[in-house]
């Protein structure tokens, strides 16, 4: 390695560095445990490490590593299971709970009772939802754009509308159940 | 300014709300939800949502042990080399930052580390101590009267997002009373009582994840560490255990306390 890659690598990993409690936060979300989730974050930046020259300055890191944090769960997952996901890993269904999601929307007391939920509750019903839900939703929280959030997904800009609109109305469901 | 129908409008609501609109798109959004009041509720649902996530959703941070050794993991960046001069030139202003820090850096590190870490103690030992008293002064502190740990644990199944571990079942000296579903903070809580003579003993057994936690002023009691506090003559003891945290709150002596802890930490 060279001196300049070497002073690249190390600017790269400080930057990079500061952003271990947000990746932590994902990963906590995705595993739902301590241990897995410390794995999961010291293996995306022993991977961005061994990637770092791919990585293009000027360019989102923290999209970056979020990227190559949720492929090493999905593949963690898939090694796991010992075979491909087929159909993506999303199982909120669209239009199954149409009417449900239309009554709730127009009952104000619904919104009040959601306004009084604890935070497990919340944590909770956000970890009801699939993968991609969960994902979808912290990433839009993190304040990522549509255009990186699928870039990390690695699906087109309408697919994370979609998504983050099903798994949104999914949550709501949830969290109703919390709310009576 | 374009009429908007409800199906166009609806799913544009959290855009509209994240700014993700051109200023004439949102004017005619903005336009259709003023006269509607389906879209109307459908917007304030999610705003509410929004807000919820915001300002509830528990936020996972990395321990600081963590950190440390994702730090080491990833090289530092490699000294350039330069002559004495350029040195100095770099080094003179880094010196008296030294210098600096080294006056400033108990302010600092008070600041930084020292004050949040009490306040985050005052209020893991307040909130202990007013959960005691609202179990002493409640008509009916006990949702499920004591028939032992395995008749009070199984209790708690399906009330709670967590199974509280509580291997004690109490003895002579502290029997175990019985047990109640209650909130710590921000989060629901299993609440087992015991009693040591006459003196009653809550024990809160929470979700420990999202909750700044004393590093600390800890002592060794039984097989975990724990902070000992004093707060308006309750003792008080926190400690936690993989991924919950206990707090065992009482008016009896430190000693009893301890020694009601022990038995509960113990394997």
């Amino acid at each position: 390695m060279t001196a300049a890659s070497e002073r690249d690598e190390g600017g790269l990993g400080r930057e990079a560095l500061a952003y271990a409690d947000t990746l932590y936060n994902l990963a906590r979300y995705l595993t739902g445990n301590v241990t897995e989730a410390e794995d999961l974050v010291q293996e995306t930046y022993a991977r961005a490490l061994r990637a770092h020259a791919q990585f293009t300055p000027g360019t989102n890191l923290k999209a970056w590593l979020f990227r190559i944090l949720r492929n090493t769960f999905l593949s963690d997952v898939r090694r796991r299971r010992n075979n491909p996901v087929v159909g993506g890993l999303d199982t909120v269904m669209p239009s199954v709970h149409d009417a449900a999601e239309q009554a709730w929307l127009r009952e104000d007391v619904d919104l009040d009772r959601l306004r009084g939920l604890v935070a497990a509750e919340i944590e909770a019903g956000l970890m009801q939802l699939s993968e991609e839900g969960r994902t979808v939703i912290l990433l839009d929280l993190e304040g990522l754009t549509e255009v990186e959030v699928a870039e990390i997904m690695g699906c087109a800009i309408g697919t994370v509308k979609s998504r983050l609109a099903r798994a949104r109305a999914a949550l709501r469901r949830h969290l109703k159940d919390y709310a009576r | 300014m374009t009429p908007v129908p409800c199906a166009e409008a609806r799913p544009a609501l959290l855009d509209l709300q994240r700014g993700r609109l051109s200023a004439a798109r949102a004017a005619d959004i903005r336009a259709h939800v003023a006269g509607c009041a389906d879209c109307t509720h459908a917007a304030e649902a999610e705003a509410a949502l929004t807000d919820v996530l915001e300002h509830r959703l528990p936020q996972h941070t990395a321990s600081l042990a963590f950190k440390r050794a994702l730090r080491e993991q990833w090289p530092a960046p490699a000294a350039p080399s330069r002559s004495w001069r350029r040195r100095w030139r770099v080094l003179a202003p880094a010196v008296a930052v030294v210098l600096l820090a080294s006056v400033s850096a108990p302010l600092v590190w008070d600041r930084a580390v020292g004050r949040p870490e009490r306040e985050a103690v005052a209020a893991l030992t307040g909130e202990a101590v007013n959960d005691h008293l609202r179990m002493l002064f409640s008509q009916r502190p006990l949702e499920i009267e004591s028939g032992g740990i395995h008749n009070v644990r199984p209790w708690f199944a399906g009330r709670l997002d967590f199974a509280p571990v509580v291997r004690f079942e109490g003895d002579a000296e502290f029997p175990l009373q019985g047990g109640a579903v209650g909130y710590f903070l921000d989060r629901r809580a299993a609440v087992l009582v015991y009693h040591h003579r006459r003196h009653v003993l809550s024990l809160f057994v929470f979700r420990a994840d999202g909750l700044r936690w004393p590093r600390g002023g800890l002592e060794p009691v039984g097989r975990v560490q724990a902070r000992a506090q004093r707060l308006r003559g309750f003792n008080v003891l926190l400690w936690r255990q993989d991924e919950l945290g206990y707090a065992l709150v009482s008016d009896v002596e430190p000693d009893a306390l301890r020694a009601l802890a022990v038995r509960l930490a113990a394997p």
